[in-house]
């Protein structure tokens, strides 16, 4: 029987050990835009929709948005060829993960973040924020 | 008033759970007499937590808004299937249910104890305490201040799904009955009962094995036919906290197999049993502490239970570390005969090994996040690393399933196991060239393929064997191998050669799709029965037309929109029709339309603007009105130099009239127009429309857009063999089970007649006097 544990063994460690170079090949990193700019690799960045910015381009197959940093308010544009995630419009944050090419981000897999409220709360708090006395 | 109730029930529930434990521990120091109010303390802890779930159900029932978790989870118009689902909907929701399975489940435990009865009630006990902390401190029943919402936030519409209704309840029976073999596990450690806690929890490991696949199932169903992005496992964090636990109780299932057929492997089973239950609380907390909430679709906030959760893993955990390094040595090994490599057990050995690696390894890159975080920038793993690693590891397990039909527990020589498997190796060979001839060229899909319908017929065969003997009840593993077989076959060919087109449908224009011709007929609008739809006509390459109806709405509450695929399921390819975009047309605009950001300058043609603030009627909205004006400060600055500050009207309403803006003279250039398109409070912008400014004018054309509907149109070969493979699997599953159950009812009179006897004559131990606790229990097995 003890043949047999060996041969376990050294198979799980085998596994293992492939499964970290893998793990090492497909990492990922969490870039700021301007980093995601001089990678070429597959990257994530993160920031808030434009609202404004989202298209959806029929001849292309092709949804395109900008991402906006909030705290910088860089402005990173991003397409993606696939299913809008349901919750889209409603996003406080998007990550997108893909390369970055020809000035966007090319998207692969989008990660949508919602608001636990919903809008119309979301509305009134928005507009109270920018009422009268208030300088920007 | 009417939460404190449920407040005082989950107190009571942790009272008298510790009192529980507690009594139980006087019952092993000695005071056995002290075991009737232990079991009483039992029901009263399953009692507290039942009612807690009942007065959780009835506060949602009944619409009491004022509760936050009401609040935040149900509201009015949810049809009672949702509403009662909603229950499972939040964390501490779901944290009640689980406890609410254990606490029923527990019920059996104490009967099917035995001997064993008070270690395995405190360590079962324990393992539910802690979240029923958590939910003391976290409380389901916790009110929002005053005044009572009318209304309360809803359902994620995602979740309002039949699906979604059972999923849950069926993954946390599946939780709760792992730790009926962990607590057996440790109290076996505690007490050094080495052999007779496998026969009575084989059966709770099966429920889990059955219970979360089946959970897993449905949830990749879920989001086949209701994402709309075509598959039905994207290897997203709540996924695989999932998956890990099954195919460590996978592991656990065949090392108790193993154990029960062998009577020695017993180390295995003790690491199995804490390692699987260590991956449930490992996964709870990955998915339920907020920690990778910026790497799941799943948004999971955080309650700051963080602490709590750490803590509960690393007690069981530690727990379990020190019992068995405590324990190592005393656990008795059987040296014996050297078994032949290429026998069960080897086998057994082997495929328990795979298990645990594939799990570790799907747990490596689920916690990319966490892990590089500590050494930098939080990275996470690229799907392709999953299918990279499940690959080789699907291969292994498919080969030693169907080696393991014709290999006996003494061992067969390479020989004989050819010439047994020489048919399975021919429905190998087929399934790989009819693969080829369908233009199949990936060596990987390939060698799976083959390895598939070789594991598939190896046991499809072992299973005709037991049933020719009339064994059919003990071919469960055999059957369960089959639909694995099946299984994988499916997730192969489905996953790498389904076709996917995207495409534009303008209406009424027949497009081709592949050899079907696509078109694009209406909406058909939304009832209060039905969702709002798109209508496509689809006339396949036989002649035959049917009417495909992929779903496209808003949800009435949160104003998302949703879309859900049409699914044509045909007996070898389903035609998947995923709707993008619906287009409704427009005619042609003229306008320039400019987007402007708060405090920043937009020159267009040689004009300056300026979008200096927008001021709202704040006094309008307090009072509730539906009409807001917003007016927006401008500053223009045309060519000649002149700096002209105005400000321009735009009336939004709350309700489905469309907004009225004001028109304005652009000042500077004559002729030219301007007026608000929209604003956009949340990123301070407005968006201007001018007219009568370019000197192009073709720069204020937007030409007409026809109707249309953008749709994403999926080919899923064999797809049905994946859900097929899985019943094949799962009736299996259900075969052991039913013999398993047997046996451990069995084991456990047997159990209760030991138990008896032993203390009818307490002077005489049962095998023999003199001899030390733990070399007593080697003679026994």
């Amino acid at each position: 029987m003890k043949k047999g544990y060996w041969v376990a063994a050294a198979l799980t460690l085998a596994f293992l050990g492939f499964g970290l170079t893998a793990f090492q090949k497909t990492l990922t990193p969490y870039l700021s835009f301007d980093e995601a700019r001089k990678s070429r690799g597959v990257v994530q960045v993160m920031g808030g929709l434009d609202k404004e910015s989202d298209r959806y381009d029929t001849s292309r197959q092709e949804l395109s948005f900008d991402l906006v940093d909030p705290a910088s308010g860089g402005r990173m544009p991003v397409t993606y060829k696939g299913t809008k995630p349901a919750n889209f419009k409603d996003a406080i944050s998007i990550v997108a993960i893909g390369r970055f090419q020809e000035g966007r981000i090319e998207a692969e897999k989008l990660l949508v973040k919602c608001p636990s409220k919903y809008q119309g709360a979301e509305v009134e708090k928005a507009y109270s924020a920018s009422s009268p006395g208030k300088t920007s | 008033m009417y939460v404190w109730p449920g407040v005082a029930a989950i107190w009571g529930a942790l009272l008298s759970g510790l009192a529980c434990a507690g009594t139980y521990f006087a019952v092993d120091r000695g005071r056995r007499d002290l075991l009737p109010l232990a079991r009483a303390l039992y029901s009263a802890y399953a009692t507290c937590v039942v009612v807690a779930s009942a007065i959780l159900m009835t506060l949602l029932l009944q619409h009491r808004f004022d509760v936050a978790y009401v609040n935040s989870y149900s509201s009015r118009d949810l049809p009672f299937h949702f509403l009662f689902s909603t229950f499972w909907a939040g964390q501490e929701g779901s944290f009640l249910l689980w406890c609410f399975f254990g606490s029923l489940i527990g019920l059996f435990v104490w009967r099917s104890a035995k001997e064993q009865e008070a270690p395995v009630m405190i360590v079962y006990l324990s393992t539910f305490l802690g979240i029923i902390a958590i939910l003391c401190k976290q409380s389901p029943f916790k009110l929002l201040p005053p005044p009572v919402p009318a209304d309360g936030v809803g359902l994620n519409p995602l979740l309002q799904d039949p699906w979604m209704v059972i999923h849950p309840q069926v993954m946390f029976i599946g939780f709760a009955s792992l730790s009926v073999p962990f607590s057996f596990a440790i109290a076996a450690l505690w007490k050094k009962r080495w052999d007779g806690w496998i026969a009575r929890t084989l059966p709770w490991a099966l429920l889990t094995f059955l219970t979360l696949g089946t959970a897993i199932l449905m949830g990749g169903y879920w989001a086949y036919k209701t994402l709309g992005w075509g598959g039905y496992w994207g290897w997203d964090p709540v996924e695989n906290t999932s998956l890990v636990p099954w195919l460590f109780t996978a592991a656990l299932v065949h090392g108790m197999f193993l154990q029960k057929a062998r009577k020695r492997h017993r180390k295995i089973n003790l690491i199995l049993a804490c390692t699987a239950y260590a991956t449930i609380l490992y996964g709870t907390f990955l998915t339920r502490s907020g920690v990778l909430a910026d790497f799941s679709v799943h948004s999971f906030i955080d309650l700051g239970i963080t602490g709590w959760l750490v803590a509960i893993l690393g007690s069981f955990v530690a727990l379990s570390i020190i019992m068995i390094a405590f324990r190592w040595r005393a656990i008795p090994t059987a040296d014996d005969e050297e078994t032949p490599l290429l026998s069960r057990s080897v086998l057994f050995i082997l495929g328990i090994s795979v298990f645990c690696a594939l799990g570790l390894v799907i747990l490596l890159g689920t916690s990319a996040p966490l892990l590089t975080r500590l050494s930098g920038t939080p990275s996470q793993v690229q799907t392709s690393f999953y299918g990279a690693t499940t690959t080789p590891a699907g291969f292994l397990l498919l080969l030693l399933s169907g080696l393991v039909a014709f290999v006996s527990w003494k061992g067969a020589t390479l020989r004989e196991l050819l010439v047994s498997a020489r048919r399975s190796l021919i429905v190998g060979a087929v399934a790989t060239t009819v693969a080829l001839g369908f233009g199949a060229r990936d060596v990987a899909s390939l060698v799976l393929l083959f390895t598939a319908a070789f594991a598939a017929d190896m046991n499809l065969r072992a299973v005709m064997r037991k049933a020719g003997q009339g064994k059919l009840g003990g071919a469960g593993g055999y059957l369960a191998h089959v639909g694995v077989g099946i299984m994988l076959a499916g997730v192969v060919v489905s996953g790498n050669y389904a076709k996917i087109q995207r495409l534009t449908l303008k209406v009424n224009t027949p497009t081709m799709a592949g050899d079907s011709k696509l078109t694009f007929v209406r909406v058909v609008p939304g009832s209060a029965q039905r969702k709002q739809a798109m209508e496509v006509r689809v006339e396949t390459a036989s002649g035959k037309t049917y009417y495909a109806y992929p779903k496209m709405y808003e949800n009435s509450k949160t104003g998302q929109l949703m879309a859900n695929p049409s699914i044509k399921s045909g007996p070898v390819t389903d035609l998947y029709i995923a709707p993008q975009q619906y287009d409704p047309g427009q005619p042609e605009v003229i306008g320039r339309d400019v987007r402007l950001a708060k405090g920043t300058t937009t020159n267009i043609e040689g004009t300056g603007f300026t979008f200096r603030d927008f001021n709202a009627d704040r006094a309008a909205m307090m009072r509730g009105e539906k009409t807001i004006l917003v007016l927006t400060d401008l500053t223009i600055t045309p060519p000649d130099g002149t700096q002209h500050d105005t400000t321009i009207k735009y009336v939004y309403h709350l309700d489905d009239r469309p907004p009225e803006p004001e028109e304005l003279a652009v000042p500077g250039t004559p002729g030219a127009k301007m007026r608000v398109l929209a604003v956009s409070p949340n990123d301070g912008a407005v968006v201007l429309r001018l007219t009568g400014i370019s000197k192009n004018p073709a720069d204020e054309f937007q030409a007409a857009t026809v109707e249309s509907l953008s749709v994403e149109v999926t080919r899923k070969p064999l797809i049905a063999l994946v859900w097929g493979g899985f019943y094949v699997m799962m009736a299996g599953g259900i075969l052991a089970f039913i013999k398993r159950s047997g046996e451990a009812r069995r084991a456990v009179v047997e159990a209760g007649r030991v138990e008896e006897s032993r203390r009818a004559e307490p002077a005489i131990p049962p095998t023999g006097p003199a001899l030390p606790a733990h070399s007593r229990s080697t003679i026994r097995d």
